[in-house]
């Protein structure tokens, strides 16, 4: 008897078929890892040095990015947050000028939808950030300083928690390490 | 040769995804709120559909018919994993850029509509025409709907964040409800009416 005409060959076809696609996703997955951890480095210390010119060096600790300037000065803090968007994690990179301050913030990632929630990457919504104090990150009808996007009050209010809460814990953990 | 032509040019017109064989609607509706979406969509679609479309033409002789949906739907779904990957580790400006619009290729049932209806029957040849014709196709209604989506939801045409126009008057109090998906819903039905009404796209 043929192979081809076999009662079983439909099962041994699929299974192959299912095995080979799984080797091919373990194997681009393993060749590529490496170089899209790389890219997400390189992508946050672009981020971190277009929030803050001035910066020379940065340390890392506890998730906390503390920058200096040439001088050592320190001019700053970053840290990662994420929010819980209408599409799913909303990842945000928050920049601090002091420990009340928002210096800026920007979108790392997001998957809100297309010409709507995804207007939280657009800079009229992100320059409202700049400047703000901590506790004023809110949206305006909750009274804080923040417009909400039209049509996309749940990744806007999203970005917004998760920056104001986020800040405050990561300002906490300052003063605390400090003392 | 001449059948490449044909099957090319059937795609856009004679079975064009959106307005001929109502197919792919969900994505339809998902980025068709502006021009750059539409494009975006377009260069995911193409990838996905060339490649799916040649490798399921090179096995379909080997596929029996009992199980042909699950090794499809497998093999395009492998692609689009793989595309992702190889994307956001080699190109990754392109990887931003896309976005979205890869993942959601998998459920997009115009991938898999050819497949089933044109790339399992067909030669290598006329599978890549296929794929070319339904994305020229594709990319042609996505580019009409959100034109009129575009233009009435925000009063602004923009291609690659550069301004076209804008329509004086729809800037300050645009008509909302068009950049909403039930507004995509709106467009297109009244786009295929007009089509259908004036006999360019036949049943």
């Amino acid at each position: 008897m043929k192979l081809s005409t076999s009662r079983f060959y439909p099962i041994i076809l699929l299974t192959i078929v299912v095995f080979l696609s799984v080797v091919l996703i373990i194997a681009t997955n393993t060749i590529t890892q490496g170089r899209i951890q790389d890219q997400q480095a390189q992508q946050i210390q672009g981020m971190l040095k277009k929030m803050f010119p001035d910066m020379d060096k940065y340390t890392l600790q506890n998730e906390i990015y503390t920058l200096y300037a040439t001088d050592q000065a320190r001019i700053g803090y970053a840290f990662l947050a994420t929010g819980k968007g209408y599409g799913g994690d909303i990842s945000i990179l928050i920049g601090l000028e002091n420990e009340t301050t928002v210096k800026a913030i920007s979108i790392i990632s997001q998957s809100e939808t297309p010409g709507l929630g995804d207007r939280i990457t657009g800079s009229s919504f992100l320059n409202q950030f700049d400047g703000v104090s901590i506790d004023s990150v809110k949206l305006k009808r909750n009274g804080g300083q923040i417009d909400a996007i039209t049509g996309s009050t749940i990744s806007s209010s999203a970005v917004v928690n998760a920056v104001r809460i986020t800040a405050l814990e990561k300002v906490q953990a300052l003063s605390a390490t400090s003392k | 040769m001449v059948r490449f032509w044909r099957e090319l040019i059937k795609g856009v017109v004679i079975s064009n995804p959106v307005f001929a064989l109502v197919l792919g609607l969900c994505p339809t509706l998902a980025v068709s709120t502006s021009l750059d979406n539409a494009l975006g969509m377009t260069a995911g679609v193409l990838f996905v559909l060339l490649g799916s479309n040649i490798i399921i033409s090179l096995i379909r002789k080997a596929v029996p018919n009992i199980v042909r949906i699950p090794v499809f739907i497998v093999v395009i779904a492998t692609f689009v994993t793989v595309i992702n990957l190889l994307f956001h580790a080699y190109v990754p400006s392109l990887y931003e850029s896309l976005g979205i619009y890869l993942p959601l290729i998998v459920v997009n049932c115009i991938v898999l509509g050819r497949a089933e209806a044109f790339a399992s029957k067909n030669p290598i040849s006329s599978s890549i025409a296929d794929a070319i014709g339904i994305t020229i196709g594709f990319a042609l209604a996505l580019i009409i709907i959100s034109f009129f989506r575009a233009l009435l939801g925000t009063g602004n045409i923009s291609v690659l964040g550069r301004n076209l126009f804008s329509f004086p008057g729809l800037t300050k109090d645009p008509i909302v409800l068009f950049i909403l998906p039930s507004g995509a819903f709106l467009v297109i039905a009244l786009l295929l009416a007009l089509f259908r009404w004036t006999g360019v796209m036949k049943e």
